[in-house]
């Protein structure tokens, strides 16, 4: 048995994409495994030909991911652009997955990515022994998915510095990258494609150049836009990881999901949601992603200490947690919080408690 | 006569794929005559649509000849299928009519509402989005955002290009079967043009064309007795209406008017109807957004053009869609131009979907009456409408020169702002005003807008002051609308607006809001006299003003902040300038110093409108150069907290700068205050100090030094007094003075 704590989702989701594989027949791009139609099928849930039920991948817009297959299909990059925590990785991963059957090609890049690691590196033995050739050049995710007509997805493309952004505007507008040490090129085989990630939003973070971002069509991916479909996303993805990690889910996962949105929400926006009462907003953007990571935590948190009871004292820890990322300045805007808003609600009289108790 | 010769052709009001299936279908069939949903009795204004010199957009209004004021709309664009049919018709000499309801049964007839229980006072309008556009609502349950996208992806490109009006009419039989009774009007208004229907087809030989809103089509083809109908339609009340066409401009069409439909977005259908036909539609609305974009400083390359319509195409196949249409053209335009921001888009948004355009109807058209009545105006002032900027002097003297200045008054009342006034921030003191004209096609719109507020230019504005007089709520509001209307020579406007002034003066104590309606209504009294207006009553009303305001002053100075502070100070100082000008009798002016003398005294008063009320008495002579002196130095002591000697000294010398050059006790004063401060405080109020003296130009600055320093100033070099100067002056002087007070100085 596989022991690894999350498999690539082409092998998660295997079942999904053979099913919707089988029976489609639509035009495809050169290269794709599945067609358009379909990989929009696979994103935003549905049934396959043969009535396979296929989960919903992204819940929100479906015009957004429109436009990102779309731009896929017409051989041009896709860049992600978001907040932390709108699921710019997932959805790449879920793209790539299902447009090649492969999500495996990527560079993560930091500040510490150099040039070497874009385009291609050198193995030294080789290159002193044999001097500059084919067998001494030391191919990258990028290089071999030009090579073999993939997809190759660069995550958090604006962490890396400027200079190493730019190699990639040779690749994007001729498709194809100069070898000049061994005077050739690679060309890049019909299929191949960049999906970039990025914030637009944070520390560290450099500026795509004008004439690099000219050559992406970008797809902003927002914050949920209401209540139920935030719900709808965190229960889901709650319910995943559980099952991942063997953890069990009590019943009144639904109702504590809902108060912990609420609160995240509130916190995000600045104001109550009847818009009566406005808030200070604490520093950390609260994100989807947050509050995923905040009910797994009071999950493992009930399935080990609390025998197996989920409630407000188990969540409150993981929630300052994420709430309070400066400890002097969120710390003011959540005790505010809790005497203004959560003292008068008598929902939630336990978070008031817990909270309080916890900061 | 069989009744096949009629053929019915449902379309989307303004919608421009039905304008052109509808052209072609008239090609196709040659009618004799053709019928448009619209007022009947307007159906002689009709061929004049068609003349060449018609520009849409414009509209056909319709009102009753006593009451202008519910005038009803038929907006028309290049691409409404209306229009485009007339335009065929009189091409091909068809006969064209309308066939709705004559406006005169429209405009609410006043007795009939009260008998239906007395509810609704105005036509009903159809509400409920299936009946205002059948064809949008049958688009966005199909799932699209721009009904014109479903119209050509479903309609037109039917795959089997047959009928497109049989399948419209399909369509609408299945979307009104089932429904209830109709509301009253709408019965009436199908039943009329059954009749018209019924009329044509004994009157004409061949075949017939209605064009109609697609949701009436089954209604209309449907057979019932014409006695029905004719009782329907009995006892149909009706006020005489007067009809004309008048100029209409694009982001008007998008207004919800007439024909129940306002345009959600003239310039995309205008650029449907454009290029109806052409392959490269998508290519130029891409290249009109990137126009748009760069002209608003955005840079778009060409390359990101090609992208933007490749995506499109993507999006359009990936949604199964024959075109890009509207929503895919905008979202590629957001991914590939805009790099993701929504936001953009909003920017470009109104520009590109509303357009700029404005309408021109043909000079022998009858004209909207207000634009008539501006037309015999202009005659009479012999000013003429021109688009160029021209400077116009004018002399409130002569009869002429009174009557332009009025007339511009007038219209900018309406919002025609024709001219515009020069140093209009200026208070008129002279007999002449300055105006700069520049004509714009938008004012006629304007004009026939303001005709729910009457006939006349006089009496349109004067109903529109009225109107917003009665909107007013607080007092300096009023006084200035008052100004206006006084100086507009409009008297209703002005009698009810000094009625509403004293009302409100009688209910008011708030002091910023007295004192900041003292201003206006002092410049109609000094200047109503060129204006020839009778000032009486509102000198009384001001001196009440003036004693409330003197006597609230007091309690409005306590605690204030420093906005609120600075907000009163501003208000007082113009307040203050107003009485001394307006001067008047010697109780009311003792009244205000009163007022202002609590404020000084007053020990809640906030430190910086003490100051002010300081001066002001100062400058009035209540307060002598050694009283004044004394004051000063005690405020500014160095017992009393800095903030609030500063906040003192600001409100005193803020106007008073100059004051400080030749007032000699004012200076030493000041002085021995400045010295007395340590030079931690002096430093906190350098930026102060600063701030007033900014006032005084470098020449005064320099004087100031000088005075300070106690320098004598010196002549310019080259140049000495003779010794015997002085008194050469002095005798001078003695011989000048008696002619320049003009005394009898001789005898």
């Amino acid at each position: 048995m596989n022991a690894a704590i999350r498999l690539p989702v082409e092998q998660a989701y295997a079942s999904e994409l053979q099913a919707l594989a089988r029976n489609d027949d639509r035009q495809r791009p050169a290269g794709w495994s599945l067609s358009p139609k379909a990989v929009l099928t696979y994103l935003l849930g549905g049934k396959a030909d043969d009535g396979t039920l296929i989960t919903p991948k992204y819940v929100g817009r479906r015009r957004l991911m429109e436009t990102a297959v779309a731009t896929l299909a017409t051989d041009r990059a896709l860049l992600l652009l978001g907040v932390p925590g709108t699921a710019k990785s997932w959805v790449s991963e879920h793209l790539a997955a299902a447009i090649m059957g492969d999500s495996t090609l990527i560079v993560q890049c930091t500040a510490g990515t150099d040039e070497n690691q874009i385009r291609y590196g050198w193995n030294y033995a080789q290159l002193l022994a044999k001097g500059p050739s084919q067998e001494a050049l030391v191919p990258t995710p990028l290089y071999r998915a030009m090579q073999d007509g993939k997809l190759c997805r660069l995550e958090e493309l604006t962490r890396m510095g400027s200079d190493v952004q730019d190699t990639l505007i040779t690749v994007l507008s001729e498709k194809m990258m100069p070898i000049p040490e061994l005077n050739t090129s690679i060309y890049a085989q019909r299929g191949f494609n960049i999906i970039a990630t990025a914030n637009n939003r944070d520390k560290g973070v450099n500026e795509l150049s004008s004439a690099l971002k000219r050559r992406f069509n970008v797809v902003v991916l927002p914050l949920p836009e209401d209540m139920a479909e935030e719900v709808a996303i965190v229960s889901k993805r709650v319910g995943e990881m559980a099952g991942g990690l063997d953890l069990p889910v009590p019943k009144n996962v639904g109702e504590e999901i809902a108060r912990v949105l609420t609160i995240f929400r509130e916190l995000r926006s600045g104001a109550t949601s009847d818009g009566k009462v406005t808030l200070k907003t604490p520093s950390g953007s609260l994100s989807t992603a947050e509050a995923i990571a905040t009910m797994v935590g009071g999950l493992s948190q009930a399935a080990w200490f609390d025998s197996g009871k989920l409630g407000a004292e188990g969540l409150a820890a993981s929630l300052v947690g994420a709430i309070v990322k400066d400890p002097v300045q969120d710390k003011l805007v959540l005790e505010e919080y809790l005497e203004t808003v959560l003292k008068k609600r008598p929902d939630y009289a336990g978070y008031y408690a817990a909270l309080n108790a916890a900061i | 006569m069989a009744s096949g010769d009629v053929s019915y052709f449902g379309i989307r009001h303004h919608g421009p794929g039905s304008a052109a299936s509808l052209v072609q279908a008239l090609q196709e069939l040659k009618p004799v005559a053709v019928l448009i949903e619209g007022p009947a009795d307007a159906s002689a204004l009709l061929p004049s649509l068609a003349s060449p010199e018609m520009q849409p957009p414009v509209a056909l209004l319709c009102y009753p000849e006593d009451d202008p004021a519910s005038t009803s709309f038929w907006p028309f664009a290049e691409f409404s299928p209306e229009y485009q049919a007339t335009l065929w018709a009189v091409a091909n000499s068809a006969k064209v009519r309308f066939i709705d309801l004559p406006s005169s049964a429209r405009v609410a007839p006043v007795d009939a509402a009260q008998e239906t229980d007395g509810t609704e006072a105005t036509v009903e309008v159809e509400t409920a989005p299936h009946l205002r556009d059948p064809i949008g609502t049958l688009a966005q349950a199909a799932g699209y955002e721009d009904g014109e996208s479903w119209w050509a992806d479903i309609i037109e490109q039917n795959p089997e290009p047959g009928p497109i009006f049989a399948a419209i009419a399909d369509a609408m039989t299945t979307l009104r079967e089932g429904e209830g009774p109709l509301a009253e009007f709408e019965a009436k208004r199908e039943a009329h043009m059954r009749l018209e229907i019924a009329a044509a087809r004994k009157e004409f030989d061949g075949p017939i064309a209605v064009v109609c809103g697609a949701f009436h089509v089954p209604a209309l083809q449907a057979i019932r007795p014409l006695k029905e109908d004719q009782a329907l339609l009995k006892g149909l009340a009706r006020r005489k209406s007067t009809m004309t066409w008048a100029p209409w401009t694009g982001p008007r069409l998008a207004l919800g008017l007439g024909y129940g439909a306002g345009v959600v977005a003239p310039g995309w259908c205008k650029h449907l109807w454009r290029t109806r036909g052409r392959h490269d539609a998508a290519t130029l609305w891409l290249a009109m957004i990137a126009t748009v974009l760069r002209a608003k400083g955005h840079m778009v390359s060409t390359a990101s053009l090609i992208e933007a319509e490749r995506l499109a195409r993507a999006l359009a196949a990936i949604r199964e869609r024959p075109k890009p249409g509207f929503e895919e053209l905008r979202d590629a335009a957001v991914a590939a131009l805009f790099n993701g921001e929504a936001v953009l888009w909003a920017l470009v948004e109104a520009e590109l979907l509303l357009g700029a355009d404005v309408g021109e109807i043909p000079p022998d058209t009858p004209l909207a009456p207000l634009i008539e009545d501006l037309q015999r105006n202009q005659k009479a002032a012999r000013l003429k409408p021109e688009a160029l900027e021209r400077e116009l002097s004018v002399d409130l003297r002569s009869d002429s020169g009174l009557f332009r200045s009025t007339l511009l008054h007038r219209l900018n009342v309406l919002g025609v702002h024709w001219g515009k006034l020069i140093d209009s921030g200026r208070s008129r003191g002279t007999f002449r005003e300055r105006w700069t004209l520049s004509w714009e096609p938008e004012y006629a719109v304007r004009l026939v807008e303001n005709l729910v507020h009457g006939p006349t230019i006089e009496k349109a504005a004067n109903g529109r002051l009225v109107q917003m007089i009665g909107a007013a709520t607080s007092l300096d509001a009023l006084a200035a609308l008052v100004q206006g209307a006084i100086t507009a020579n409009l008297s209703e406007a002005s009698t009810s607006g000094l009625a509403a002034l004293e009302e409100r003066a009688a209910r008011s104590s708030e002091c910023l809001e007295i004192l900041a309606s003292v201003p206006p209504l002092a410049d109609i009294i000094r200047y109503g006299e060129a204006r020839k207006t009778e000032t009486a009553r509102l000198s009384g009303l001001l001196e009440r003003l003036i004693i409330e305001g003197g006597i609230a002053l007091a309690y409005a100075a306590r605690d204030l902040d420093a906005q609120a502070a600075s907000a009163l100070v501003g208000t007082m100082r113009k307040a203050d300038e107003a009485i001394k000008l307006v001067e008047p009798e010697q109780d009311v002016l003792d009244a205000w110093r009163a007022g202002l003398a609590a404020v000084l005294d007053g020990s809640r008063s906030t430190a910086l409108v003490a100051g002010c009320a300081a001066h002001l008495l100062y400058e009035a002579g209540h307060l002598s150069a050694e009283a004044a002196a004394g004051l000063i130095e005690r405020r500014l002591s160095p017992g009393t907290p800095v903030t609030e000697a500063a906040g003192f000294f600001e409100g005193f010398f803020s106007t008073a700068g100059q004051r400080l050059i030749y007032d000699e006790s004012l200076r030493g004063a000041v002085d021995a205050w400045l010295k007395s401060l340590d030079e931690d405080a002096f430093i906190a109020h350098l930026p102060l100090l600063r701030r007033v003296f900014s006032h005084l130009d470098s020449m005064e600055r320099r004087r100031l030094i000088e005075a300070v320093l106690g320098r004598v100033r010196r002549l310019p070099a080259g140049l000495t007094p003779t010794p015997s100067g002085e008194e050469a002056w002095r005798r001078h002087l003695e011989r000048l003075g008696p002619l320049l007070t003009g005394g009898n100085g001789n005898g």
